[in-house]
């Protein structure tokens, strides 16, 4: 548990002082609490969602770094994605079963905004409807098939992960 | 493969074969392990935490097999003489003189600790994701 708030503290040192481009944090706000982060994002320029402001909110468990943190977006301003769904759960594959304790919040801020740089179109995912009224309140709980155009196709997981439907009913 | 394990140094090679003699020894004279008043928590696959008496005769064997594999993986004290990786990119600190770190056969170095934790969860190096397994077998059959 020490290590895990040493390791924290470290992350948010660097992500305070060499953050991603459109990512910022404000140290103040979270060192009172250090396991639950909120990073304001804002859409890269040239991209679809320039100048749009978002806000990410990271919650790091106890047996983090072995375990991937939460992350979802959260606030008024979701952003309309294929793989966001309105009520901010990402499907993004490093978030759960390509999780490594040798990625960070650093490597997941960049990912978020690659994610959004990357798009084309600004739509919600196709089941989005159904998923919102049905999933668990954490995103990590949910049995994701990733949506194979963004991700790498996860391997086993379909048999490991039995609590909840896929957020991609095909 | 991976990319990491195409450019083994001679040195790397030589420190891997030395430590798999230091562990074995060190096993076997090694004191008991402590007594745990709590019962141990073991993950059969990643995000899955079971406590050791709940698990399933599978993921028993499951864990039983990966611990085996673990203490193939060579060991060491940090002596300060490292050119590569100085720091363990799982807990984020440098490692300090005296310090016992695992080696995995991608050349990669955690602290023993930290590294046996993860590789309980899954058998893949963090840094390269290189499956922990089928390079060992390899390094078993170059040798
Ligand atoms: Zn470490
Ligand atoms: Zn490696």
């Amino acid at each position: 548990m020490a290590s895990m708030e040493k390791r924290l503290q470290k992350e948010l040192l660097a992500l305070t002082k060499d953050p991603p481009a459109g990512v910022k944090v404000d140290s103040q706000r979270i060192c009172t609490n250090l396991s639950e982060w909120t990073v304001d994002l804002e859409g890269a320029p040239e991209s679809i969602y320039e100048g749009e402001k978002f806000q990410l909110m990271f919650k790091f468990g106890s047996r983090y770094p072995f375990e991937s943190p939460q992350v979802m977006f959260i606030g008024e301003h979701i952003p309309v994605h294929p793989h966001v769904y309105s009520n901010g759960h990402i499907c993004l594959s490093i978030l759960t079963y390509d999780w490594s304790p040798a990625l960070s919040a650093q490597s997941v801020c960049l990912s978020v905004v690659s994610m959004l740089s990357s798009c084309k179109e600004k739509k919600r995912p196709p089941d989005n409807a159904f998923y919102v009224k049905t999933c668990s309140k954490n995103p990590k709980k949910t049995r994701w098939w990733y949506h194979v155009l963004l991700n790498k196709v996860e391997r086993n997981s379909v048999n490991m992960y039995e609590e909840e439907r896929p957020c991609d009913m095909k | 493969m991976g990319n990491c394990f195409k450019t083994p140094s001679t040195d790397d090679i030589s420190l891997l074969r030395g430590h798999d003699n230091q562990d074995g020894a060190e096993q076997a004279l090694g004191p008991p392990p402590p007594y745990q008043e709590r019962v141990p928590v073991y993950h059969p696959s990643p995000n899955v935490s079971r406590l050791a008496n709940q698990l399933s005769e599978e993921e028993q064997i499951k864990i039983a097999k990966r611990l085996g594999l673990i203490s193939h993986l060579p060991v060491g004290v940090y002596d300060g003489s490292s050119k590569k990786g100085k720091e363990c990119v799982i807990c984020m600190n440098e490692f300090i003189l005296g310090e016992s770190l695992r080696f995995l056969p991608c050349m990669h170095t955690y602290h023993r600790d930290c590294i046996d934790d993860w590789l309980m969860r899954s058998f893949t190096c963090p840094s390269c994701m290189e499956p922990v397994d089928a390079a060992l077998l390899s390094t078993y059959e170059t040798n």
